[in-house]
């Protein structure tokens, strides 16, 4: 007979509420009334997400590596992560439930008269608060997954939501439905590539479980041509989600043909899921046999930033350049993988958090600058934009420079944090490249606050939304952080040094 | 006498190479007779319940008109459409037709029997995973029909293959549901291993809505009557078939009866008993040294060959969305909500819960059925009290009348601006 | 033919004859698969793969796992696949046009490369290794054991996967059922419409193409009692697309009646 499984449902109880949370939204969208759908959607989101968060706190000093038979391990730096992503989608989803971004109906084609009626009529898709439920438990499981098969289904269950939220644009749906195919085509190969990956590194140990798989690899047993094959396949798969320097192809455009707000939620809430998965595996898997991966990380790591940097110079859309920063970013914090130590850790948790706020910020200035055929997201165009509204001007000048890594931003004490950890390991190549692509990419950050502030508008037809109360939190909330933490470091870092641990 | 499970894989593994080959041989060649069987049978019973004589000139009873009609089949002329693609073409029907035999490999005919001198049952071979098989074969079977459809190059066979595909797809689905519940009674997916299980209570008495959704979606996956939406006549002149001639439409005609017998045969196997006898008969499956249980198989099969002739000859087809409809939101719902119905009474019995408590659970999901039937019933009154309530403005003939009336006046005359 | 892969499955040198035969033959289907022009021969092609994947799988002891890829993947995912293709068209065949130049070369290096240097990594690693079937997996038997694991070990992934597939479902609603503004009309709206329209003639349904008319096509239009043209006959679709013949050849001609009369 078999013996039934149990469950430590304390600890699993953050990712069940959310799960929860989606699959009631589901049945709201199947039995519940239209019209009074969207207030009862939000009200249920938001509702579980702060209930995930009480249970967060609650289950703050706990750990445990047998929540649920061995396939999820809960430490402080998964509860760490979890809390993030639960902030991050707290404050994007008050981005998403401004419903100005998205199609009235998704099956209408583009332009037809069906399209026509249901935006006149006022319809709204509200299956993204459902969608974003089942993202958000995606993420929060690939943060503390500790077998291969429930980190490749977690990385699925987050990724599919984004896929199809990404094609739900209301203006210039063609490019929206083409980034999503993009997305979807490009992620379901990268997760082809994490499948088989995940197969060698079965073949060597035995074992789907990470423990075992690094008492193989630090054992010595086994085949190390396998154990490489596997890692590079694994990574591949992985840094496609981080957007790194050659898996990098689909950021630009995705991230551009995205609604905003979703653009938001991905830049910032993906980062911190992926880079929660890349460590642990990094750290505790492979950091015995770290000789033979660390070049290979390094010289991504670097391409990725110089690229990013460089690349993004060229860019004439606001989302775009931003998206290039992104993949700039992501080499920043491989380069906290590359240290291998508690400093490292600690940097990288600090800059995810800091870094997902910013960015989440940037993108929810860009939803408020608008012209007759919606957002505008070309540079030129936001020529004089700071004598229009100093303020939003001015907190968008103050976003960049966080980026950019100007001192007394909270940008600046995430780089000084990764590159002193990477520096105390050695890596001093890396560090270097690091501050000087930081170099290069304060260049097109000032060149933008320039255009906003010093250039002459060349037309008066871009105009300032007056955000809703909803937008106006998460702006303002995420904008306050970049200062507060800008100013005082220590409120985030010592949290962050506390929570830096991984068990196995 | 085969009364435990596992016995007849053992059996079975004891055949020796010729006993598995003559087997083989001789389920094709009653599979093929029993076809042409078929054909003159469904004629003259359709023939009966249409008040004629149907065929009755070629032999006795007309019984060897079928082989006639194979004859005059096969020596017609073979045509290939300009459009077709040939290689397509041909496969199709191939497909179509060596399929449907494969099903067979895993239906038990017979108990223990001596197969010239050596003891074995009339089975091909036993698998573990015996019913799953036949799903698997049934949904490699329908490629025939949609490549059928697609290799014509003509309109009316594409539409067919597409209905095919997309009705195979959705009644697979109810099929597979259906046969949950066996599995879960039986504790096994082997096909002889399910007939043992039914020593006591046959699983169409105790499993009886399972029972019913399979013989529904039996009928939609073998496209016969009131489900032979893939070739209908009246709508699409012969659906997949239609640009198919001599010996290639006489494999099509094969595959469709012997379909017909090999989910006639599953049924029989997983709800009626299989070889066994009818109840209070169990003598008799000892006569002739087992082989009598051969009788009682086709007995059973043969009563729902009868159902589905009874079907073509009594029912109207469907219209294509209904048709959909009542799969995808009647069939696939109810078969899942049975399966938790059964799955919980399972697993209360299995633990030991109180008599009570089953006959609670029993109650109260009797009680939700009944409140929920009495909704849509309401629902339906109401819809028809909407339609009566009419104001006629030509006196002459009542006219129904609802606000969708207007909407429909208002775009038409729209459209004609 | 299960049996038999079954018990070739078990012994050593039956087995090598079966790899060796179908292995070459689902190999050439692989290679067809992207040669062939028509998307239709793509698509079998890779189902012929696909059930040789499930006969080796059912060789190598699998036996579920064998049954479940023909099931899923030739009888579901497979025949999805095909009705797309039927329903693009019948003559439709891949855009061969590469938008960026020497892409074909480049990918064909590029994945010999990789290719080879699998096969030469994994050759390297498995040559002079023992492998290990799955006799002691199927102990208790072969569906029992995939239970045993899938609800014991493993079932917190299984349990999320539902997740997924709700995902998928509602993805599939979101993009692909519309809540139409206006209501779809049922056959009893519209004949209550007919009855209820400004003419009465409208009551009655409309004229099927090619009635009295020379030739009973459906671009044929139907004849009124005086001998014009129906125009009402003609589906709108085919007007649409131009497919209409004139109607005016197919009218009477009147001295060609009235000489044949005399």
């Amino acid at each position: 007979m078999l013996t039934t499984p149990s469950f430590e449902y304390l600890l699993l109880s953050p990712m069940l509420i959310i799960l929860a949370a989606a699959v009631i939204g589901v049945l709201a969208e199947a039995f519940l009334d239209r019209n009074h759908l969207p207030v009862i959607q939000l009200f249920i989101s938001v509702g579980a997400i702060l209930l995930a968060l009480i249970q967060i706190y609650r289950i703050k000093s706990s750990s445990s590596t047998s929540a649920a038979i061995g396939s999820v391990v809960i430490d402080k730096a998964t509860i760490y992560l979890q809390g993030t992503i639960l902030i991050i989608g707290l404050l994007a989803l008050l981005l998403i439930s401004d419903q100005e971004q998205f199609v009235a109906q998704a099956s209408a084609i583009p332009g037809s008269r069906e399209e026509q009626e249901s935006t006149s009529k006022g319809s709204i898709q509200t299956e993204i608060y459902p969608l974003l439920s089942f993202a958000l438990a995606g993420m929060m499981l690939f943060t503390c997954a500790s077998d291969l098969i429930t980190l490749f289904v977690a990385l699925e269950v987050f990724s599919l939501p984004l896929y199809l939220l990404a094609g739900l644009s209301r203006r210039r749906r063609l490019l929206s439905q083409e980034a999503a195919l993009k997305y979807f085509l490009l992620g379901a190969y990268s997760s082809a590539f994490f499948l088989f990956g995940a197969a060698f590194l079965y073949g060597i140990s035995g074992s789907v479980y990470l423990v075992d798989i690094s008492s193989a690899v630090s054992g010595g047993y086994g085949n190390d041509v396998f154990v490489l094959i596997g890692l590079i396949f694994i990574s591949v798969g992985l840094l496609f989600k981080i957007s790194a320097v050659p898996f990098h192809a689909w950021t630009p455009d995705v991230y551009q043909g995205a609604p905003t707000s979703v653009t938001a939620f991905m830049a910032a809430a993906t980062k911190v899921a992926a880079f929660g998965a890349i460590l642990r595996i990094f750290y505790v898997v492979f950091s015995p046999i770290a000789n033979q991966w660390r070049p290979i990380i390094s010289v991504i790591a670097i391409i990725t930033m110089v690229f990013g940097s460089a690349v993004a110079i060229a860019q004439r859309d606001v989302k775009r350049m931003l998206a290039y920063s992104s993949i700039a970013h992501a080499g920043f914090i491989l380069t906290a993988v590359l240290a291998l130590n508690k400093s490292g850790l600690s940097a990288a948790l600090f800059y995810l958090t800091t870094y997902g706020l910013s960015t989440l910020a940037a993108f929810g200035i860009i939803t408020l600058i608008r012209d007759a055929t919606g957002e505008v997201t070309d540079l030129n165009k936001w020529a004089g934009l700071g004598k229009k509204s100093p303020l939003i001007a001015g907190s968008f000048a103050f976003l960049l420079l966080s980026f950019a890594g100007i001192p007394l931003t909270s940008g600046f004490i995430g780089k000084f944090a990764i590159f002193s950890a990477a520096y105390e390991t050695g890596n001093i190549a890396v560090v270097v490249f690091g501050v000087l692509s930081s170099a290069l990419a304060a260049f097109f950050y000032i060149r933008v606050i320039l255009l906003m502030f010093v250039a002459q508008s060349q037309n008066d037809s871009i105009s300032i939304a007056i955000p809703s109360v909803k937008s106006r939190i998460a702006i303002g909330a995420t904008t306050a952080a970049t200062v507060i933490l800008g100013l005082f470091p220590s409120l985030l870092l010592n949290i962050t040094q506390s929570f830096s641990i991984f068990i196995k | 006498m085969i009364n435990s499970k596992g016995m007849v894989a053992q059996l079975l593994g004891q055949d020796p190479g010729w006993v598995i080959a003559l087997k083989g041989l001789l389920i094709f060649i009653f599979c093929v007779v029993l076809t042409i069987m078929a054909v003159w049978g469904e004629r003259r019973i359709v023939a009966r319940m249409q008040m004629r004589l149907g065929p009755n000139r070629v032999g006795i009873f007309g019984i060897i008109q079928g082989l006639a009609d194979g004859v005059k089949l096969a020596l017609k002329e073979d045509l290939i459409p300009k459009t077709a693609d040939k290689i397509v073409f041909i496969i199709a029907p191939i497909i179509s037709a060596t399929t449907c035999f494969m099903a067979f490999a895993v239906i038990p005919l017979t108990g223990e029997v001596s197969f010239f001198g050596h003891k074995t049952v009339m089975q091909l071979t036993d698998l573990p995973v015996g019913v799953l098989y036949v799903l698997a074969i049934a949904s490699v079977g329908v490629y025939g029909i949609v490549l059928a459809g697609w290799s014509s190059g003509s309109t009316y066979p594409l539409l067919g293959g597409l209905r095919s595909s997309a009705q195979v797809i959705s009644y697979e689905v109810a099929m597979a549901l259906s046969l949950v519940a066996v599995f879960i009674y039986a504790g096994s997916m082997s096909t002889s291993d399910i007939v043992v299980a039914q020593d006591r209570w046959w699983y169409a008495v105790i499993l009886f809505p399972s029972f019913a959704i399979y013989c529904i979606s039996m009928v939609g996956e073998t496209n016969r009557a009131p489900f032979d939406l893939a070739e209908a006549e009246g709508e699409l002149v012969g659906g997949f078939h239609t640009e198919y001639s001599s010996l290639k439409f006489a494999l099509f005609f094969l595959a469709e009866y012997i379909n017909i017998l090999a989910v006639s045969s599953l049924a029989t196997t997983l709800f009626l008993g299989g070889y066994r006898a009818f109840p209070g008969l169990g003598f008799t499956e000892t006569w002739l040294g087992g082989w009598f249980t051969l009788f009682w198989f086709f007995a059973k099969v043969l009563i729902f060959f009868f159902v589905f002739v009874w079907l073509r000859g009594t029912l109207p087809r469907l219209r294509y969305d209904q048709f959909m409809q009542f799969g995808w939101k009647t069939l696939i719902p109810v078969s899942l909500a049975w399966i938790l119905i059964v799955s919980t009474l399972r697993v209360m019995s299995d633990q030991g819960a109180p008599q009570y408590l089953i006959f609670g659970f029993a109650f109260a999901v009797v009680l939700i059925y009944l409140v929920i039937s009495n909704y849509s019933d309401n629902a339906k009154a109401k819809l028809a009290t909407d339609y009566k309530n009419f104001t006629p403005e030509n006196p002459e003939f009542p006219i129904p009348i609802s606000n969708r009336t207007e909407q429909v006046i208002q775009i038409r005359d729209e459209a004609k601006k | 033919m299960i049996r038999t892969a079954l018990e070739v499955g078990m012994t050593k040198s039956p087995e090598a004859i079966l790899f060796w035969v179908l292995a070459p033959l689902s190999v050439l289907a692989a290679i067809g698969m992207l040669l062939v022009k028509k998307a239709v021969h793509s698509a079998l092609l890779l189902a012929w793969v696909m059930i040789s994947l499930a006969i080796f799988y059912i060789a190598q002891e699998a036996l579920f796992l064998g049954i479940v890829q023909i099931v899923v993947y030739t009888g579901a995912v497979m025949m999805l696949f095909l009705f797309i293709l039927m329903l693009v068209g019948v003559d439709s065949a891949d855009s061969l046009l590469e938008n960026i130049k020497y892409l074909r070369p480049i990918a064909v290096t590029a994945a010999i490369g990789i290719g080879g240097l699998l096969v030469s990594l994994i050759g390297r690693a498995t040559i002079s290794h023992n492998a290990y079937g799955l006799s002691i997996a199927n102990q208790n038997g072969n569906v029992q054991g995939l239970a045993q694991l899938l609800f014991t070990k493993y079932v917190w992934a299984f349990e999320v996967i539902s997740a997924l597939l709700i995902t998928a479902a509602l993805g599939a609603m979101v993009l692909a059922h519309s809540n139409k503004v206006r209501s779809k009309f049922s056959q009893r709206d519209l004949s209550a419409a007919r009855f209820r329209g400004k003419k009465l003639a409208e009551a009655a349904g409309l004229p099927g193409p090619g009635v009295y008319a020379l030739h009973n096509a459906v671009d044929v239009p139907a004849r009124l009692p005086d001998g014009s043209a129906a125009a009402t006959s003609i589906s709108r679709v085919l007007e649409a697309r131009g497919d209409v013949l004139e109607s005016k050849q197919f009218e009477l001609q009147q001295s060609e009646d009235e000489s044949s009369d005399k």
